[in-house]
């Protein structure tokens, strides 16, 4: 197989383990795992692939929970800080994935770790410090319970550094709520798969780094000249750039900014359109989420920036202040019909103190809204809470019930799914899930992304390939539109493969391909990564190699670990069956024909089986994965030709 | 030659610091940078400082750190 051979820089070196059933920690080279995967989530998945047993269950010891930064994270090259963090996928018992920024990577890098590999499961509440070569496992006891902002307040205070990196899991990942977050300064979250869970479940509250090492790259003028020209194509962009530099929800505006007819699922699926009266209230300059922004900020290495400060000085939520608001927030505001700005920054920061995913918490309650509506459940049910549309308030309580497992929260913690087949009734078709992990995308108007969605290998998420047209997404200059069918497995293919590489670079999806920044495209990855590791790839080496490989090897974990089949790449039947209502693409639907017949392109251009979408001896053994394919085959799960 | 920074332009993404460092040792090094930039992550507030090894980068064309600000938050002033 293609191999990086003789990588001389840009990687840390080291791969830490630690084991918290016996407490034993050891290292390990990154070396040989970066030679075949480039690094980050490319040495998660492989690692992943190699030791977890299939059968393994999410709560087994046996699983491991992955840190991984990727090779180019610590150094200028702009979005290099990003975190890819693995495990076994609480919903779905396949690959899990959940990718975070901030400046813990850069940290965990500067004290000489690439990755962190946790195994078996601490007896009592702990944290791991991490400062260079000193690495403690630390009892935890006066931190457990806390939220995340109160944990962080407690280290600062204890071990007296104002440096020290924070990545922390809160109530919800200690209670073993499915949806939880691990949340990264206080305010980043690596949300999907249940990664918070896993953490909460293995009893570490909280990872604490401080590096004072360096990372130096191969050829270092070399460098500097790719991440000179990284800065000129961001300048080009200058628009663009102003407008994230608000914070990404600035977009949102301006009332004709064409997101808000192509991706408002409103209440809960029952519309993709969300009326312009709640948009304008929701998002109006004087006073809705912008008027609260107090200032924007940036991870590191990063020249555009795009977290909104917010601080709320009057009101019921006075002194609410802290990072955090995303589109994704404006998708809630529609899911759950509540155009009331305050309450929609309070359920934010909120699930950031608790440590909660926000799509698990959107789409999961809103489909209990639903119930409500429909009477699958009554104010008996929630404990005297009236889930109606737009009641921010039962919202914030029902979010908190959920984190503490307080009565019908209780219920809904354990997994959305099993709780739709306790209630019963009917009510398992109103919730939206992909594979197991509550959803809350656009399946109906938007075709590539939903296509891509629906192929996650980490159970739904948008990441992995989503696209919403040529302006923004794609391969420049392929022809194809954002509301419809044809050529969107082209598109989501690039996208996917553009992502997989910036996950094992470490490079924020901002700056890179997504969202048509293109600050960074493969070829400036090419170009940093020959200057910075010392290689000499071509872009056709890291698309249709190390691209390819990244998405196979999750891919044949989830192969070796579940039996999710074609059936379950295809969107949620809801959005199959009932059409939009209302708005401009009122009378869309995700027909299900059509995206049979983009999965079986996509199968294709992944080198799978069409049909089945299985893997194929062919296509492993090409990227030098015989064992995997062997390994695949006695499961049955091999297509072998 | 003196180093300055608005505070009201800065997004605290530190990578003044770490081109700092690469003037300094050729490599990413914020540990031996002549700036430190710190962002408290509740409060946001970033506390910004410059500390007496700044050579200006006499080296270089002008200086690294206002080089890659994009937020324009770092300026100097001019060499005479």
């Amino acid at each position: 197989m293609t191999e990086a051979t003789g990588i001389k820089c840009c990687i840390a070196g080291k791969i830490l383990r630690v084991n918290l059933s016996t407490g034993k920690i050891s290292t390990q080279n990154t070396e040989k795992y970066a030679r075949k995967t480039l690094g980050g989530r490319g040495i998660n998945s492989l690692i992943m692939l190699n030791e977890i047993e299939p059968k393994t269950k999410w709560d087994d010891p046996d699983n491991l929970l992955c840190f991984g930064t990727g090779s180019l994270v610590g150094t200028m090259a702009p979005g290099s800080c990003r975190v890819d963090i693995s495990t076994i996928n609480v919903f779905s018992g396949g690959k899990g994935s959940a990718n975070v920024g901030g400046f813990w990577g850069p940290e965990l890098k500067y004290a000489g770790y690439d990755n962190i590999i946790v195994s078996g499961k601490s007896k009592k509440p702990v944290y791991l410090y991490i400062n260079d070569n000193r690495i403690e496992l630390r009892e935890a006891s006066s931190l457990w319970g806390q939220t995340t902002y109160e944990t962080d307040n407690i280290l600062r205070r204890e071990l007296g550094d104002e440096h020290i990196k924070i990545a922390a899991i809160g109530p919800a990942g200690e209670n073993r709520v499915r949806g939880s977050a691990i949340i990264v300064d206080t305010a980043k979250a690596a949300g999907g798969s249940g990664v918070g869970c896993v953490m909460g479940d293995k009893r570490l509250k909280a990872v604490v780094v401080r590096g004072h090492g360096k990372i130096e790259v191969a050829d270092p003028q070399g460098y500097m000249e790719e991440v000179a020209k990284c800065y000129r194509q961001c300048a080009e962009n200058e628009s663009l750039v102003l407008s994230m530099r608000r914070g990404t929800i600035d977009l949102f505006v301006d009332q004709e900014f064409p997101a808000w007819n192509l991706e408002m699922v409103a209440r809960n699926g029952q519309d993709d359109y969300w009326q312009k009266e709640k948009r304008i209230r929701l998002m109006n300059p004087e006073t809705g989420i912008p008027s609260l922004r107090k200032w924007v900020r940036a991870c590191p290495s990063c020249p555009t920036g795009c977290m909104p400060y917010l601080e709320i000085n009057k009101g019921k939520y006075e002194g609410l202040k802290g990072e955090g608001i995303w589109v994704n927030t404006i998708q809630s505001a529609a899911r759950f019909d509540i155009d009331d700005p305050e309450v929609m920054i309070k359920f934010w920061l909120l699930a950031n103190q608790l440590g909660l995913d926000t799509d698990y918490i959107t789409a999961g309650l809103s489909w209990l809204f639903e119930c409500y509506e429909k009477g699958f459940i009554t104010k008996k049910d929630t404990g005297g809470l009236e889930l109606t549309w737009g009641n921010g308030e039962a919202l914030i309580e029902l979010i908190k019930m959920v984190a503490y497992r307080q009565g019908i929260g209780n219920l809904l913690a354990d997994g959305m799914v099993e709780a739709a087949e306790k209630i019963g009734g009917g009510s398992e078709y109103y919730l939206i899930h992909m594979k197991g992990q509550p959803s809350q995308e656009s399946y109906r108007i938007l075709k590539g992304w939903g296509l891509a969605v629906s192929t996650s290998p980490v159970a739904g998420r948008h990441l992995r390939g989503a696209t919403q047209g040529p302006e923004h997404f794609g391969p420049r200059g392929l022809d194809f539109k954002a509301t419809e069918y044809r050529n969107q497995p082209k598109a989501v293919i690039w996208q996917g493969k553009t992502k997989e590489l910036e996950d094992n670079l470490g490079i924020c999806s901002y700056v890179g391909t997504w969202i048509g920044a293109h600050f960074l495209t493969p070829a400036n990855f090419v170009g940093l990564v020959n200057a910075g590791m010392g290689l000499n790839l071509t872009e056709e080496e890291m698309m249709d190699h190390y691209a390819l490989l990244g998405r196979n090897l999750e891919k044949a974990f989830n192969a070796l670990h579940t039996d999710l089949s074609r059936e379950d790449d295809l969107p949620p039947k809801r959005f199959r069956e009932e059409e939009v209502k209302s708005g401009p693409f009122k009378g869309f639907k995700a027909d299900e024909d059509k995206y049979n017949e983009m999965l079986d392109e996509l199968y294709g251009l992944w080198g799978w089986d069409r049909k089945t979408g299985m893997q194929t001896r062919s296509g492993l053994e090409r990227l030098g994965l015989k064992e995997i394919a062997d390994k695949l085959a006695r499961q049955g799960k091999l297509v072998d030709r | 030659m003196e180093i300055i920074r608005n505070p009201s332009l800065c997004y605290g993404c530190r990578t003044c610091q770490i081109a700092c460092s690469f003037h300094h040792t050729g490599s990413f090094w914020p540990d031996r940078s002549s700036i430190d930039v710190l962002r408290n992550p509740q409060t946001g507030v970033i506390k910004w400082s410059i500390d007496s090894t700044c050579d200006e980068c006499k080296s270089e064309k002008e200086p690294l750190c206002t080089k890659y600000c994009t937020y324009k938050a770092i300026r100097a002033n001019s060499r005479k």
